[in-house]
């Protein structure tokens, strides 16, 4: 296990007051939001920033990380004693992360929320005999647009804590196989029931929650179930009409493309989208292409148009 | 490893109730009735409280309006605008794109 430095990954010291880790953890979440923020890695800070949070902004679990940490830096390798944490409780966090791996061998009682807030409500009150349910995990697969228009089977990997017998948890990796139906569209959420954290002294297990993100394609944008597409026509293919072969995401069509076409002119093939209960419409954007002017032949052909079309594409602009 | 191919269902063929959507968002039932009744959390609630239903949107919704609080203690209608900012942001960013101008 490679030891992680929290207050590192907040930039604030040890000594750090709570008041003080929350003002940082809230300026690094404006700075490295996925929506606003221009970095590459932005969705990994974010996560190690909440992961961070999520530990140094309850005190318990900061203190029971600080007697941990003592003498430890960040990459080191780590093991905790083999004793050591018994006098901690924690449960309710992510699972994915180091703070829980060394926990893992902790029972979990309760599952208070680390935020307080909002965030605590099931899990609140503790509870050494009750029966709880375990919690929700909520985790995102991410597909081609092909497994949306065909379905597919796709693995995602989950780090879960389990329960045995005497009550200890310790977390494990768990591979799942999930059947992706056919239509699905992005932001769409994929509920498996019984998948989530196991529940506590035989309370039912939680929900894995998979919610569809699709993976980026140059050839294809997608906006809901409407799918566009970028075609590449000749000048001619554009100027007098043709019928054309295109690779869409549900195969190979004919299309006709209208004389007089240019460059930004939509196709909509209707239905040819992704197929929802709604089947979207795919739209070709047709991109006229010149042929290089590299040969003689291919200039002779230019310098013919140019002298024979009275053709000036700037007049709309005074030119 | 797991060898069984699991199928779930998609929140929009079958809604999550309330409880189920508190649940999936670990608040209680009473955070969502406050948000729904605020005007600033969708779903299928024209009705009696025990037929509300909630749809993949409402989840992600539902759970982006509580970071928003939890991280800045944002009150309901602050983390709501900033939401619908987030929102119109990213609904403009897939627009550029399918205009091709942002890949």
């Amino acid at each position: 296990m490679e030891y992680k430095d929290y207050y590192q990954a907040l930039g604030v010291e040890k000594t750090a007051t709570q008041d003080e880790i929350k003002k940082a953890y809230r300026k690094l979440v404006r700075q490295y939001h996925p929506d606003v923020s221009k970095h590459k890695d932005a969705d990994a800070r974010t996560k190690e920033i909440n992961e961070a949070y999520d530990v140094l902004g309850d005190p318990e679990k900061r203190a029971a990380y600080d007697e941990l940490g003592r003498g430890h830096r960040p990459g080191q390798g780590f093991q905790p004693p083999p004793d050591w944490g018994t006098q901690f409780d924690f449960g309710g966090a992510d699972a994915n992360d180091f703070f829980n791996d060394l926990f893992a061998h902790v029972g979990k009682r309760s599952r208070a929320g680390a935020h307080g807030g909002a965030h605590g409500a099931h899990a609140g009150a503790g509870g050494g005999g009750f029966q709880m349910p375990g919690e929700d995990i909520h985790a995102a697969i991410a597909i081609d647009l092909r497994d949306a228009y065909q379905g597919a089977t796709r693995t995602v990997s989950l780090r879960v804590p389990q329960h045995d017998a005497q009550g200890r948890t310790t977390m494990q990796d768990k591979t799942l196989s999930v059947n992706i139906p056919k239509g699905v569209t992005p932001g769409q959420q994929l509920r498996m029931r019984g998948q989530g954290h196991p529940g506590v002294k035989g309370g039912p297990a939680g929900d894995l929650y998979l919610e569809i993100q699709l993976n980026s394609d140059p050839r294809y944008r997608v906006e809901g179930t409407q799918v566009y597409q970028d075609v590449p026509v000749t000048p001619w293919e554009a100027a007098l009409g043709a019928s054309i072969s295109v690779p869409t995401p549900s195969g190979t069509v004919e299309v006709t493309v209208p004389p007089g076409s240019q460059t930004g002119r939509k196709l909509r093939l209707k239905g040819r989208g992704i197929p929802a209960k709604t089947p979207g419409d795919l739209y070709l954007m047709l991109n006229v292409v010149l042929p290089p002017a590299t040969s003689d032949r291919a200039r002779e052909l230019y310098q013919a148009m140019a002298r024979d079309l009275a053709f000036n594409p700037r007049d709309r602009i005074g030119a | 490893m797991h060898d069984d191919i699991l199928t779930g269902v998609l929140l929009d063929d079958v809604a999550l109730t309330l409880d189920e959507l508190a649940r999936a968002c670990n608040v209680e039932t009473e955070w969502v009735v406050r948000h729904v009744q605020a005007g600033v959390l969708g779903g299928e609630t024209s009705v009696q409280v025990t037929s509300w239903r909630f749809r993949s949107g409402d989840l992600a919704r539902a759970r982006r309006l509580l970071s928003v609080e939890r991280d800045f203690d944002a009150n309901e209608d602050l983390a709501a605008l900033v939401v619908d900012m987030a929102d119109e942001i990213r609904r403009l960013r897939a627009h550029m794109r399918v205009l091709g101008i942002e890949r």
